[in-house]
This record gives structure tokens, C-alpha cells and sequence, in this order.
């Protein structure tokens, strides 16, 4: 038989320790390597915005063509036409940061508003929301694109704004599940009941304490939504035109070469999609099971 | 063939890692408990005692949290006597430092193949369960006839459909649920709590186990019905003589069923002996947490007086910090100069001060 | 004595069922009638018991006096004032003086805030108050209710069953309540904490000049805290009166059948009852079946042993609560 014991048994009360030493090391990975990406992101557009680079993305070095990485002065090397490739990845985040956070803002705002509507009064404002809801949800995302570039201008903002739109039924089935399963507990009654005003009780109790985790995470996923979404469309040719940078349309220029056997100007922008997307998933997904997984108390 | 053990506990030790504190919850922290054959043994406590964790112990029901299960579960069953804690431990490997467990990894896959090797022909065969909320221990899907006969083919030697169907039906019966016949196709939604708990208990019974362990059995059920399963128990106790373990926080319902009574407070026994000794209100031959749970139960006088309880002082036990000294020292209101040193910084051993009647206070110790 | 605090007349609160898709469009709703006529009244500094078994409709009561849900018809008087009909901009600041204490100690609390947050909520939601006036109200919360104040920085999943319901008490007496409807303090708590509760309420009451709902089905509880008791069986109350004279000498048969059946053998011993209504359990409150006439005839042993008479099931002769004493009232034909 043997016996278990410590050494120390005064723990000492509550002593939790804090949430990144209970996660999955994984996860923390996962979160980790996302928050990277974003502040690379977000770094690069200042510097974008600001012009701050190392070669201005138009200036043809015709000397230089097709230049490996780590070539005089240009860390990525130069493309085609000898343009430094690191300033026009830099560049590139132009082309889907701003329009990426309109798509969400568009998802979240009107996704939690209809949830919320939706959720906490229930009963007949339910019903043709969630129809409408599972209307636009089961429109295929990039068809609904196409035919808005066609219909209007190809402007990168109004397909943000139908981006944000297909992806309002998703956050508002999460938020309106989140109320109706809240809108039960008695906390709430409890709220009512002490004298709180409705809106402060959404507000506060619900969205805040509750769905935060929720809305961040998908602010995450609609952000990778909105860098495929913009790459592809300007892969396609229908985004960004040339010669402004867009990550999608330097992957297509670059593919002419492929053949030639020269493939560093098509692979660079495509590994800059690949470990940006990828980050953000990541970091949705992490933050998913860390905030949101089971708890163990 | 009375007096024949049936079931005998050996320092049953059941902690669960927590990992968030690097430490282990000690929920049951040394109980020695000894059951004879047609005898029902009252296990009392309160939330935190540890009481319902020790028959989660004895049927092999923990499995996946980190933690271990140490001590020994002797069962003895047609004259063969099995240990159901064997080689447990093996599948548990702890990291420790500095003499303090940092880490605990179980091996849950072989955990669980040993505790089925071990409980696989006992549970439902030998060992029945009966738990709190009966409702949700039903399959709400299956009508309870049908529950009862699936339970007699599995667990008795009834192989016959037919047959098993009228043994159920006979259960029913005995159970004392009105027309049996029609409610042998009710669904468990359809049946109050009080009814949907007779189906347990003849569900547990039909099998005719060596040791029927209930868990909370009328708790969650009305005032009224309450008494009424009481009766029913008792009754099923004369006529078959099933050897239970009866575990309650309501000390009314231990009083009435028990023979002997076992008391816990923070994972261990503080008192344990024949039930007439320990439950009725003698208040001055037992632990002193004993006699404060009893007294604080709202007696006819307090009623009419419309007086105050005599409350205990403080909380439940953390079972993570125990203390050092008694358990109970924290709360106990009959400390006195004499003992206190002892109280506060040793533990008292089980001892016995009347036949069969162990208490662990130092007040008995001279 | 004191004034009246609370009074109800003629509370009813009904249910819809939806039968079927389209029964809300045919208008072919069941009604589940779990307040059917509810009569009381309360006066200040007293408590009055509200006993009944699940499905009885007493905690619906309590959530429609606090108009926590709509009242279908009768009328609710709060000091004297009718809320019942008050728009909830007029009756939030009423909402501060009459307070819940809610039965799920979970659900009560929300779980992702510190009991520190909660309180302050709970203080700030009727008056203005600055930051050391905070901190000093809730040391005097917490003492009143007996709670450690490294408690504080908890959250509620990290306290004990009694120090839950302390915190759900303590919240009802930050907002200034002067009237607490108390569903089923003592349940779900083990008995050294429930005598613990048990003694604060009685204490607030002396110290604070408190008002009780005191709903439970913990029958020795009810009477050693109430000073009034009413019995309340399928949505109606069937007796009502003093706490001891109804636990002493019921007069209805279900009151009779309630007291008797406590679980502990002494005291059923004592009121001599027998054990011959040893026949099957009650079965669900089947609002289904339609019943008419008393609602407790179908069980009712004076009904049986008087031969089933017809006016105990009669539609037009539901027997009504009646005067049968000082401060007693029984609905009941034939009352023991």
C-alpha cells in the first residue's frame, strides 16, 4: 500500500494558477504563434501606411531581376521586374486589413444586435430572423462575390461589406444559443430582479462577462475570411490591379515564371497567405479550446 | 449466516490531482468501514465528507480525472473474496519534487480495463447501485419495464425473455408501484420522482445482489414521498434481508434503516459503532460533531419555542488543506484546556470506547 | 401590530401550453392554471410560511408577487400600493425594497463575476456611490451576513453551498430590501448550514425589521421561522393560519396527510396517525386530467371514507377558504 502525501499541505487558499500554466501546452503554441502573425500584421500596415520601406514597391531595379532572398539590400529578393518583394508584401496588407476589419466590424455589430434581438425577446422576432439568417448562410460566399463585382465596381470596400454580411448568420446563431441558454439562469432573473435596466443587462451580464471570448474568436476567423477572400479575388484579377501590390495578384503575376523554372516570386506571396491565415485560424482555434474548452476546476 | 463480512475497507485513500493547484483533493483520506452479511450500514455526513466518493470507490466509477485510489476493498461473494482496488495503482505515475506531487499521469485506458476485469462479473451482479436523482439515472428513452428486464437478463441467470419479463413484473410489485402492469410501458418522464425511484430499486434488486449500495436515495424527492420510500426500504429490508450501504445526509432516513452507522467529516470516519449508540440523542457518549449535527436538526422544542438552531460554527472542510491536528478542531465547541494542544497539532486515532463503538476525539482518550 | 406590507388578492397566473405547430394560431392552448386564486396578506416585521410540494405553484408565487413574470389577472399591493399593473420604469424603483432569494445557488450568481463585483452591482444599482462608501457598505454587508471578507475576491464557484446563499442574501440587502421572498432557503444545503441560515434570517428579521415569503417544503422549518403558514395544493391555497396551530391541529385533510408523513418515526408516532395510506405514490400533478370541483378530492381519505360525495367535486361548490377560528382559514367541506 502505498502512501501519498505532501510535503507542503498548506496550499494555501484558491492559490489557481493562472490560465496559461493549466493549458495544453498546444494551445498555447497555437495562440502564441497567431498573436505573432497579428502583430506582424498590424505592424506591417503602419509601416505601410507610413510609408516606412525598405525600397519603394514600384521601383524597378532592372539590374536585379529575380534576385534571390538576401541580396544586396533586398532581404526577399526582387521579382520580375526587380521590385523588392518584402515592400510589396509590406504594401500588400493594404490591400485586405482596412476592408478586413470592415467585414468584421459588419459581422460582429450586426451579427450580435440580430442575436441579441433574437435571443432575449424570442417568440415572433425569432422566427423570421433565423429564416433570413439560414437564407444568406446558405448562399455560396464567393458566387454572392462575384456577382457584386459585376454588378457594381470591383471596389475591394463593397465586397468587405458582403463578406461581413454571410458572415453575420454565424455570429448571430453563437450569440443568440449564448442568450437563450443564459436568459435561463437564474443570474439573470436575479438581475432583474435587484432593478437593472434591460440593455445594462445585456450589455454587461451578457455580452461582456459571456460572449466576449466568443466575439474575439470570431474576429479572428473573419479576419483569415477576409485575407482568402481578397487574395483569391485578386489572384482571379478582380481585386487590386496591378501595379499596386495585393499578395493575391503577385501570386498570379509570379505564376507566368513557374515554367521557367523561376518560382520564388509566386511562392513568396503564396507563403505569406499560407502563414497568415493560418495564423489567424490558429489563433482562433487556440483561444477556442483554451477560453472556451472545459473548464477543470 | 449472518455476521459473515461481505464487504471490508482498508484504508480507502481516493485523491484527485488538481492540477490548477498542484495539489491533491483528498476526498476520502482513510476510512476502514466493515459490513456484515443482512446488516445495512448508515454512512452519514455532510457535502464534502467524502461519504458519496467512497461508493464511487467501491464500484469502480472513477476513472478519467487524474488522481489515485489507494487501500484495500475486500467484497467476498459465494466464499471467493476479491480485492477491488488490486494493481490500481500501477496504472498511476506521479512526478514529484521535493516530496510534493507536481504531476500526476494515469494511464486511463489501462485503468479502466483493470477496474472492468475487476467489477465487470460484480457490478449489477453482486454490487446494485441505487443514486440520487432517479430520473436521470433512467434511460429516458426506454420504458422501465423494459429497463428492468434488460437488467434481469444481463445480471441474473434468467435467460428466458418471457420469464424475465414476469420477474420484473414481480419487482414491480414488491416495489409497490401502483398497477404494475401499466406502468411496466411507462417512459420515465411519464412517472413522478417517487415512482421513477421504486423503478430503481427494483431494478437494483432484481438481480438479487450480495450488496446493495444507495446513494442518497430519497434525496431531491418530496417531503411526503420521502417517507414513503423510507417504509418501502424497510420493508424490503425485512422481507429479503439485503445487505446495504445506505448513504444519506438526512439523518432522519439513517435512523430508521441502519443497524450500524458510520459518521464522516473531511474524507474520514470520526465515528462509527452500532446505530442505536451513535444516532439518538444521548448527546454526551459521542463525537462532538456528531452530537452537533444532531443538535442541530429543529427539534419540538425548538419548534414551539420558535428558538434559535444550534448551528455549527464555520464551513465544510477544504479538503485540499487539511489541517494538521483533529479535523473537527476548527468547529468543535467541546474542546477543552486540557486537550486543545493535542486537538490542534495531532490527529486521533479510531478508539474504541464501548463495544463495537469507535469515536476519534481526544476527549476519550485518558 | 405593523402595517401590511404585502398584499394579493385573487392572484391567478396561468400557463399556455402549445398543444400542437399550429395550436397557437388556432387558439388551442392548454392552460396550466399554477396560481389559481391566491388570497393573503403580510404584515411588517412578521414572516409568513408557504408550504406545498413541487408543482403546488408556490414558487411561482413568489417570482409573480416580484413580477419576475406577469400576473394573469388580481391584484398585487406593496405597502399599500398597487405594483401590478406598474410600467417597468415605474416599478424599477420599487424593485430595491422587495427582494428574491433564489433556490439554485448556482444560477443565481453570475459565475464570471467576483463576489466583490456582484455586491458593488448590487449597491450601485439604486443610488449613487462612490468608491470608500462602496467598500465600507460591504463591510457591513458582509457582516450582517457572516460572511469572511476574503471571500471577496472569489468567485462564486468557489464557495460552499451556505456561503452561496449568504452572498444571495447579502445582494438582496445591498439593494435596501425590506421584504425578502425567500424560495427554498434551506434546501440543497446540509442540515449544519441550514440551521445556520436558518438563525440569520431569524436575526435580520430582529435586527433589520425584515419581512419574510418564506417558501419551502421543509414543513419544521417553515414552522419554526414563520409566524403565519399557508398550504397550498395544485395553484390554491387549501388552509391557512397560525404556524402552530396548523402543524398542532390541521384542519384539511392534505395539511393532516403533510404534517404527518415527516420522515422522523417519533414524531409521526406522536400524532398518531397509521400507516394505512400506505398505498402507491401520489403520481404526477397531472394538470391534464381535468379535474372538477375540489382538487384534492381524487386523493382526499375524508372523501373516500364519506362515500365520494357530489359536492366535493361539483364545479359550482369548489369549496372556498373559509373563517373557522382566530387568523384560520380552510377550503374544505368537511374539514377534520
Amino acid at each position: 500500500m502505498r502512501r501519498y502525501s505532501q510535503v507542503s499541505r498548506h496550499v494555501g487558499a484558491y492559490s489557481d494558477l493562472p490560465f496559461w500554466k493549466k493549458a495544453a501546452p498546444l494551445e498555447l503554441v497555437y495562440v502564441a504563434y497567431g498573436l505573432l502573425v497579428v502583430a506582424l500584421v498590424v505592424a506591417s500596415y503602419i509601416l505601410g501606411a507610413a510609408n516606412l520601406l525598405p525600397h519603394s514597391p514600384q521601383e524597378m531595379d532592372l539590374q536585379l531581376l529575380m534576385a534571390p532572398p538576401a541580396t544586396a539590400g533586398h532581404v526577399l529578393g526582387t521579382d520580375f521586374v526587380g521590385r523588392d518583394i518584402l515592400s510589396r508584401l509590406i504594401v500588400g496588407i493594404q490591400a485586405y486589413f482596412l476592408p478586413g476589419l470592415l467585414a468584421i466590424g459588419i459581422a460582429l455589430t450586426l451579427g450580435t444586435f440580430l442575436g441579441v434581438v433574437a435571443g432575449y425577446r424570442g417568440g415572433r422576432i425569432e422566427v423570421p430572423i433565423t429564416y433570413v439568417a439560414n437564407l444568406i448562410d446558405s448562399f455560396p460566399r464567393l458566387v454572392l462575390i462575384l456577382l457584386m463585382v459585376a454588378a457594381f465596381k470591383p471596389d475591394i470596400y463593397y465586397i468587405m461589406v458582403v463578406v461581413g454580411l454571410t458572415n453575420v448568420p454565424v455570429v448571430l446563431s453563437l450569440i443568440k444559443g449564448k442568450i437563450q441558454f443564459l436568459k435561463e439562469k437564474n443570474f439573470i432573473e436575479a438581475a432583474i430582479a435587484i432593478g437593472l435596466k434591460s440593455r445594462v443587462i445585456i450589455l454587461k451580464h451578457i455580452l461582456w462577462y459571456n460572449c466576449r471570448t466568443v466575439l474575439i474568436i470570431q474576429a479572428t476567423l473573419g479576419m483569415a475570411e477576409a485575407i482568402l477572400v481578397e487574395t483569391s479575388l485578386s489572384y482571379l484579377g478582380f481585386g487590386v490591379q496591378e501595379p499596386t501590390p495585393s499578395w493575391g495578384n503577385m501570386v498570379q503575376a509570379g505564376a507566368n515564371y513557374l515554367m521557367q523554372g523561376k518560382f520564388w516570386p509566386s511562392t513568396a506571396p503564396a507563403l505569406a497567405i499560407l502563414i497568415t491565415i493560418m495564423g489567424f485560424h490558429l489563433l482562433g482555434d487556440g483561444l477556442n479550446n483554451i477560453l472556451e474548452g472545459k473548464r477543470s476546476k | 449466516m449472518r455476521g459473515v463480512p461481505i464487504l471490508e475497507i482498508e484504508d480507502l485513500r481516493t485523491y484527485f490531482f488538481a492540477k490548477g493547484k498542484q495539489a491533491f483533493i483528498r476526498a476520502v483520506d482513510g476510512v476502514n468501514l466493515r459490513i456484515n452479511r443482512g446488516e445495512t450500514l448508515g454512512l452519514v455526513g455532510e457535502s464534502g465528507s467524502g461519504k458519496s466518493i467512497t461508493a464511487l470507490s467501491i464500484i469502480g466509477l472513477i476513472t478519467a480525472e487524474p488522481g489515485v485510489i489507494s487501500g484495500r476493498i475486500g467484497f467476498q461473494t459465494d466464499g471467493i473474496e476479491t480485492n477491488l482496488l488490486q494493481d490500481l495503482g500501477d496504472y498511476v505515475h506521479l512526478k514529484g519534487k521535493d516530496g510534493r506531487v507536481m504531476e500526476v499521469h494515469k494511464d486511463c485506458t489501462g485503468w479502466e480495463k483493470q477496474v472492468e476485469r475487476l467489477m465487470g462479473d460484480i457490478r449489477g451482479r453482486e454490487i446494485s447501485v441505487i443514486f440520487q436523482n432517479p430520473r436521470s439515472s433512467l434511460n429516458p428513452f426506454i420504458p422501465i419495464g423494459k429497463q428492468i428486464t434488460e437488467a434481469i437478463l444481463l445480471n441474473s441467470l434468467i435467460k428466458n425473455h418471457h420469464k424475465a419479463k414476469e420477474r420484473a413484473l414481480y419487482w414491480l410489485e414488491q416495489v409497490k408501484i401502483d398497477s404494475p402492469r401499466l406502468r411496466f410501458d411507462s417512459y420515465p418522464y411519464g412517472l413522478s420522482g417517487g415512482m421513477c425511484q421504486r423503478a430503481m430499486i427494483a431494478m437494483a434488486l432484481a438481480s438479487e445482489p450480495s450488496l446493495l449500495i444507495a446513494d442518497e436515495p430519497t434525496t431531491g424527492l418530496d417531503a411526503t414521498i420521502q417517507s414513503k420510500i423510507v417504509d418501502l426500504l424497510q420493508e424490503l429490508k425485512s422481507t429479503f434481508t439485503v445487505t446495504t450501504m445506505l448513504i444519506s445526509h438526512d439523518i432522519e432516513v439513517i435512523k430508521r434503516l441502519s443497524d450500524s452507522a458510520a459518521v464522516m467529516y473531511g474524507g474520514t470516519l470520526m465515528e462509527y459503532g452500532p446505530a442505536r449508540d451513535i444516532l439518538f440523542v444521548d448527546l454526551e457518549s459521542k463525537h462532538p460533531y456528531t452530537a452537533a449535527l444532531l443538535a442541530s436538526i429543529p427539534s419540538e422544542k425548538h419548534i414551539k419555542e420558535k428558538a434559535y438552531l444550534q448551528a455549527i460554527e464555520g464551513d465544510v472542510l477544504d479538503t485540499i488543506n487539511t489541517p494538521e491536528g483533529c479535523r473537527f478542531y476548527a468547529r468543535c465547541n467541546r474542546v477543552t484546556e486540557g486537550v486543545r494542544e493535542k486537538c490542534q497539532y495531532h490527529e486521533p486515532d479510531l478508539r474504541e470506547i464501548s463495544p463495537g463503538h469507535c469515536v476519534r476525539c481526544w476527549l476519550y482518550f485518558d | 401590530m405593523g402595517k401590511t406590507i404585502l398584499e394579493v388578492v385573487n392572484l391567478k397566473k396561468h400557463f399556455l401550453q402549445p398543444r400542437g405547430l399550429f395550436s397557437a394560431l388556432r387558439g388551442q392552448e392548454r392552460i396550466i392554471p399554477a396560481v389559481d386564486e391566491v388570497n393573503f396578506y403580510l404584515k411588517e416585521h412578521e414572516t409568513l410560511g408557504l408550504v406545498g410540494e413541487s408543482g403546488s405553484g408556490k414558487t411561482t408565487v413568489g417570482k409573480t408577487i416580484l413580477r419576475l413574470t406577469p400576473a394573469t389577472s388580481g391584484r398585487i399591493l406593496f405597502a399599500g400600493k398597487d405594483i401590478t399593473d406598474l410600467s417597468a420604469r415605474d416599478f424599477r424603483p420599487l424593485r430595491k425594497e422587495m427582494q428574491m432569494i433564489f433556490q439554485d445557488l448556482d444560477a443565481a450568481l453570475n459565475p464570471k463575476m467576483r463576489i466583490r463585483a456582484i455586491l458593488k452591482e448590487a449597491i450601485s444599482v439604486h443610488q449613487d456611490i462612490n468608491g470608500s462608501q462602496v467598500d465600507r457598505k460591504i463591510g457591513e454587508l458582509l457582516e450582517q451576513v457572516n460572511l469572511k471578507e476574503t471571500k471577496l475576491t472569489n468567485f462564486p464557484h468557489e464557495l460552499s453551498g451556505g456561503e452561496k446563499r449568504r452572498v444571495g442574501i447579502a445582494r438582496a440587502l445591498a439593494v435596501g430590501a425590506r421584504f425578502l421572498v425567500a424560495d427554498e432557503p434551506t434546501s440543497a444545503l446540509d442540515v449544519s448550514i441550514q440551521a445556520q441560515v436558518v438563525n440569520l434570517f431569524k436575526d435580520l428579521q430582529k435586527n433589520l425589521g425584515l419581512s419574510y415569503l418564506f417558501i419551502s417544503h421543509d414543513l419544521r422549518i417553515v414552522e419554526l421561522v414563520s409566524h403565519k403558514v399557508a398550504v397550498m395544493y395544485l395553484g390554491r391555497i387549501v388552509e391557512m393560519g397560525l404556524a402552530n396551530r396548523i402543524a398542532e391541529a390541521p384542519r384539511h385533510p392534505y395539511t393532516h396527510i403533510l404534517w404527518s408523513s415527516l420522515v422522523d418515526k417519533e414524531s409521526r408516532e406522536a400524532s398518531g396517525t397509521s400507516s394505512e395510506g400506505k398505498s402507491a405514490d401520489w403520481g404526477v400533478f397531472d394538470f391534464e386530467r381535468p379535474y372538477r370541483g375540489c382538487r384534492f378530492a381524487p386523493r382526499c381519505p375524508v372523501y373516500h371514507a364519506r362515500g365520494r360525495p357530489e359536492i366535493c367535486i361539483n364545479p359550482s361548490t369548489e369549496p372556498q377558504l373559509k373563517d373557522i377560528g382566530e387568523v384560520h382559514k380552510v377550503a374544505c367541506h368537511f374539514p377534520l
